[in-house]
């Protein structure tokens, strides 16, 4: 009797997260599913089935092969950058005698600010007649166009995302190092191990739970760029920066294609889902080797 | 993984829940008041001016309300329509609407054809624009777009530096262009001759119709460039106009690069200008003063062609009805618009409040029009240029297309990555390829 009541409880509390999952994100996954099989732009009044052919222009498309590779390349930029800097600064941080969480709170602000506010100021910062562009011209003989040359524009979104995530992987990532016991650096130091071994054998280590989250979530967010793409580049020069989301957007909203955009959200959760899933597995052996899992 | 997820949710969601909201109520209410839903362009002025309209019909016809609201630009204009018509929401006119989104929307039956509805003919000849609607026929024969304003883009020229380099008024041919690029080369290694920024090497569709389609209607006299699902492109002066862009990327003189303001800061000498750019530099660059130092032309043309005949692009928009409204709201609407435009007053207050060109036949003939160019004597140009200006292509495709233009042809030359033949060739067979599909 209890049980049942429990039961009953329970999905009593569970149901506003069901309901609304139910509503926002099943309902219209299925629909979406049903899409992706269909030519429509969801403004005609008819529309045909046309059974895998969007799937097979899309895998044939330029634009959906970029994304793919550039989502990638993004990876191989991005997380390195972002876990090196936010480690940095929890270690850092961490080391500070007073005034931890004021500092935390500093590196976390660009996590609050507007992808569409820091994009434009970057935009700026490297217009071809900024001062930053005017001095490395005049006094280097230097001109770079950053944004129109793949490489650097590639680098650039990667830098503004690392910018804004460092601050709030780095308040997990503290979290983590407080968690340490200190009887265990303590054992260390009296073993004379140095800086260096600390930090590699003792503190990554035993980091491992924090920054497992943090790995598995930066390694999510290259599968969800948008902002940073849509305001510097567009997804160019010539697909260089052309995510995912990208070609979601401008197939669903500038060509009115819906059910080929479907179509591409459907590969485009297919190859997140795969990808996030070696990942971890990965992570989760690196954490077996060192005892965690 | 969260944002992957929520990205698929925003688009779905946007698709269905729309989709599923309510399909409005009847067209009439209780009391008998028609209301119309009116969404205008997301820019003050113009909203300003049409709420002022809707207050004016409200006094004289109490029977019909008009809800003016702006576009949201959530992502852009267009997918909020685009959601709205899904939905079920859709209003029942909206302005700011170009000849190529009209065309998508039209091919999904989502517009009603104006020409079809007994006001249309007491519209066009009272606003007097029986020439100028002429060139928004869609191809199937239908006027679904009533075009507002007709803004004939053109070159502006910063008149102080080409002073300095020996030119006492803006070069007009394709050869006099190249020589004074070299002449400011010479004398200026850091300035540009075209001074526009990265826009040129961004395949974006809408952008061809700033640098592309500009030059182009000017070469070809406005030749069609695709007319119905067949590339009816002018090659020799589409070859020769690139080849005009090539030789002035070859002498560096092109800033393809992001820069700020490059026309107004003096770094380029030439960028296409439009009448929206005046109150932007009001505020911000009040040292610029027409005739002073700058001044305002068509394209230059090639060495062939008579600069006083050049053609340009016709940025241009217009209100359109959509079928999804209850017929008694688009009988309403069509009625509004006619009142509206039955009285010239209208459009010389929305010249005065937008600087826009109303699109109308007799523009530099009526005083008051021509009060306003006095008033704002850059606007002239611009009044007299309405008739050269050719509207952007009507085919449903037109953004797949003119990413094509971008990126087989106009972006490349731009960095110098192909000779202008083969990058002519490279854009016509890709558009062919997509009109066929």
């Amino acid at each position: 009797m209890i049980d049942k009541q429990n039961n009953r409880l329970g999905w009593l509390f569970a149901s506003p997260y069901l309901i609304y999952g139910l509503i926002f994100f099943i309902g219209p996954l299925i629909w979406s599913f049903y899409l992706a099989f269909t030519n429509w732009d969801l403004i005609a009044p008819t529309y045909d089935f046309v059974g895998l052919k969007n799937f097979t222009k899309a895998l044939a498309s330029p634009g959906v092969q970029a994304s793919f590779w550039v989502t990638y390349k993004f990876m191989m930029l991005f997380v390195p950058l972002v876990t090196v800097m936010s480690l940095a600064v929890a270690v850092l941080v961490q080391g500070l005698p007073k005034f931890k969480s004021l500092y935390l709170i500093g590196f976390f602000l660009p996590y609050l600010s507007s992808g569409v506010v820091s994009s434009l100021i970057a935009k700026g910062f490297l217009s071809y007649n900024s001062p930053v562009n005017n001095f490395l011209r005049n006094t280097f003989g230097l001109d770079i166009d950053w944004l129109g040359t793949p490489i650097s524009a590639l680098a650039i979104v990667g830098i503004i995302l690392a910018w804004k995530f460092t601050g709030y992987y780095a308040l997990i990532l503290t979290s983590g190092l407080e968690s340490i016991d200190r009887e265990v650096y303590e054992a260390a130091a009296i073993d004379g191990v140095t800086n260096r071994q600390r930090f590699w054998r003792i503190t990554l280590p035993l980091l491992y739970p924090a920054l497992y989250t943090t790995l598995i979530l930066s390694f999510g967010v290259t599968f969800g760029i948008f902002t940073e793409v849509y305001q510097l580049t567009g997804g160019g020069p010539n697909y260089a920066t052309n995510t995912w989301q990208m070609e979601i957007y401008s197939q669903a909203f500038k060509n009115l294609q819906a059910g080929y955009a479907s179509a591409i959200a459907i590969m485009a959760s297919v190859v997140t889902f795969i990808s996030i899933f070696v990942i971890r597995k990965l992570l989760e052996g690196w954490g077996k080797r060192n005892g965690w899992v | 993984m969260k944002k992957k997820l929520s990205l698929i949710l925003a688009l779905t969601m946007v698709f269905s829940v729309l989709a599923g909201c309510a399909k409005g109520g009847g067209a009439e209410s209780a009391d008998g008041v028609t209301t119309i839903e009116f969404w205008a362009a997301p820019n003050p002025t113009q909203q300003a001016f049409w709420q002022e309209m809707a207050d004016k019909y409200a006094a004289v016809n109490p029977k019909v309300k008009v809800n003016v609201s702006a576009i949201k630009e959530s992502p852009s204009s267009e997918a909020s329509i685009q959601a709205a018509i899904a939905g079920g929401n859709a209003p029942t006119i909206s302005e700011n609407i170009n000849r190529g989104f009209a065309a998508q929307l039209s091919n999904s039956k989502a517009l009603v054809a104006l020409d079809e509805l007994p006001q249309f003919k007491e519209i066009v000849e009272k606003r007097n624009m029986t020439e100028t609607i002429k060139p928004w026929e869609f191809a199937d024969g239908h006027q679904y777009v009533l075009p507002i304003y007709s803004n004939p883009m053109l070159i502006g020229w910063r008149t102080d530096i080409l002073k300095e380099i020996g030119y006492n008024e803006p070069p007009k041919t394709y050869s006099e262009v190249l020589d004074a690029a070299k002449k400011l080369k010479a004398k200026y290694p850091d300035k540009f001759m075209w001074g526009k920024g990265a826009d040129l090497a961004d395949p974006t569709a809408w952008k061809r119709w700033f640098d592309f389609f500009i030059l182009y209607n000017a070469a070809s006299d406005g030749n069609k460039f695709i007319e119905g699902s067949n590339f009816v492109g002018d090659e020799k002066a589409g070859v020769e106009m690139l080849t005009f862009v090539s030789d002035l990327v070859k002498e560096k003189a092109v800033l393809a690069k992001q820069a700020t303001d490059p026309f107004e800061t003096g770094l380029g000498v030439f960028t296409d200008i439009g009448p929206w750019t005046f109150d932007m530099w009001k505020e911000k660059y009040p040292e610029l003063k027409f005739k002073e130092n700058y001044d305002l032309t068509l394209p230059p043309v090639p060495d062939n062609v008579d600069p006083a005949n050049s053609k340009t692009y016709a940025d241009a928009k217009g209100l359109v009805i959509f079928a999804g409204a209850p017929k008694e709201k688009q009988e309403a609407a069509a009625e509004f618009l006619k009142w509206v435009y039955s009285d010239s007053a209208n459009d010389v207050a929305w010249f005065e409040k937008t600087n826009l060109p109303p699109a109308r036949d007799d523009l530099m003939e009526l005083q008051a029009f021509k009060d306003v160019v006095a008033e704002k004597p850059e606007l002239g140009p611009f009044a007299e240029a309405v008739s050269k200006a050719v509207p952007s292509i009507d085919n449903p495709r037109f953004n797949e297309l003119q990413t094509l233009i971008g990126s087989e042809a106009f972006n490349k030359i731009v960095r110098g990555e192909i000779d202008p033949q083969t990058a002519w060739d490279n854009m016509k067979k890709a558009i062919e390829g997509e009109l066929q599909q």
